[in-house]
């Protein structure tokens, strides 16, 4: 079973994002979206720990924080979250 | 065949209704015979300590309705392992006796067994 | 694909938004939504008693055309309703309250239609937090 994990809190304010990849299973991904695009700005070690998953990013919240999307991850529209979200056999939102 | 839920139970016991509120869907599946699961993980684990004295806030003490679950069918509870050390709590001190703790590795698995899962 | 919706969090939250723009590109790619579920602060998106600035999305309103529109099953926990002030006419007149803030495209139920939901959908998606 795959999970796609969806992610919303600011990595640098919340614990989420940590939580999540401590559970992330090899055939799981991230999608990050809201705030948790802030994610791109994390340095060093907590920024290779992303860089190496599956990272999925929702395109309007990267446009409106001004940030481009990195080639380690893929931006998506809804209609394409929408299909992630039946290509991953269930969604586990961090709410 | 029923689908079966987990519940991620990750707030502390009075941040606000959080806790309260991710138990009462675990105890409305058990209610209709669903097969629920529920992992206490992050701050969620410290609805689990016991001698809490709820009271002295004017709160709700949860302890009684998590020692019920099973009542309610639903005995699969689970404590990441992980959680409790980084907040140097074992799981002798835990007031629910039949929380499995479970390491990083098999939180994952269990993640992955479960049909749906609800992180609140 | 038959999605069940869950939402968490208020009107004015971000994810709220995109829970509905999300619900919308599932029925344009041909999907069913079989039941949007509110439950938390997501309740307070079933209040007629929003006023939104002028120059602000008004959510309320849009997620009520749209379960309008899509004749949806858009389903309020009553618990956490009543909990958070959001009570349809039989609930202010059984406890006795003055406002009468939640009205049809909404309705009031349990906790048992999150899991009847999740049971005869394909996918459950939640939405909450920022």
């Amino acid at each position: 079973m795959s999970t796609l994990h969806v992610l919303s809190h600011s990595p640098f304010s919340d614990t989420r994002l940590d939580s999540c990849l401590r559970l992330l299973g090899s055939d799981d991904a991230l999608l990050l979206s809201g705030d948790a695009v802030y994610a791109l700005h994390l340095q060093g070690s907590a920024l290779t720990a992303l860089e190496d998953k599956t990272v999925f990013i929702l395109e309007e919240d990267l446009q409106a924080r001004n940030l481009e999307c990195p080639q380690w991850a893929t931006c998506v529209d809804y209609p394409a979250f929408v299909e992630l979200s039946i290509r991953y056999d269930k969604v586990n939102s961090w709410l | 065949m029923s689908k079966s839920l987990l519940i991620i139970s990750r707030q502390a016991p009075w941040s606000g209704p959080g806790a309260k509120e991710a138990l009462d869907i675990v105890l409305a599946g058990g209610a209709f015979d669903l097969p629920i699961g529920l992992l206490f993980m992050d701050d969620g684990i410290f609805q689990l300590l016991s001698n809490q004295n709820a009271a002295a806030i004017q709160q709700k003490n949860l302890t009684a309705n998590l020692q019920a679950l099973s009542m309610f069918g639903v005995d699969d509870l689970f404590a990441c392992s992980h959680s409790l050390s980084e907040r140097g709590i074992s799981s002798e001190e835990l007031a629910v006796a039949d929380v499995q703790p479970l390491s990083t590795e098999e939180v994952r698995a269990l993640v992955d067994r479960y049909d749906q899962v609800i992180t609140l | 694909m038959k999605f069940a919706i869950a939402l968490y969090s208020a009107a004015h939250a971000p994810s709220s938004r995109r829970a509905l723009r999300f619900a919308e590109a599932a029925l344009a790619g041909g999907h069913e939504i079989v039941r949007l579920f509110f439950y938390q602060d997501g309740v307070h998106i079933a209040s007629s008693n929003i006023v939104t600035p002028q120059d602000e999305q008004d959510l309320a309103q849009q997620w009520a055309t749209f379960i309008s529109l899509h004749q949806l099953d858009g389903v309020v926990c009553i618990a956490a309703a009543l909990r958070r002030g959001v009570l349809n006419a039989d609930e202010a007149e059984r406890y006795q309250r003055p406002g009468v803030n939640l009205q049809a495209p909404w309705e009031l139920s349990g906790l048992g239609q999150l899991h009847d939901a999740i049971q005869s959908a394909d996918r459950l998606i939640c939405f909450g937090g920022p």
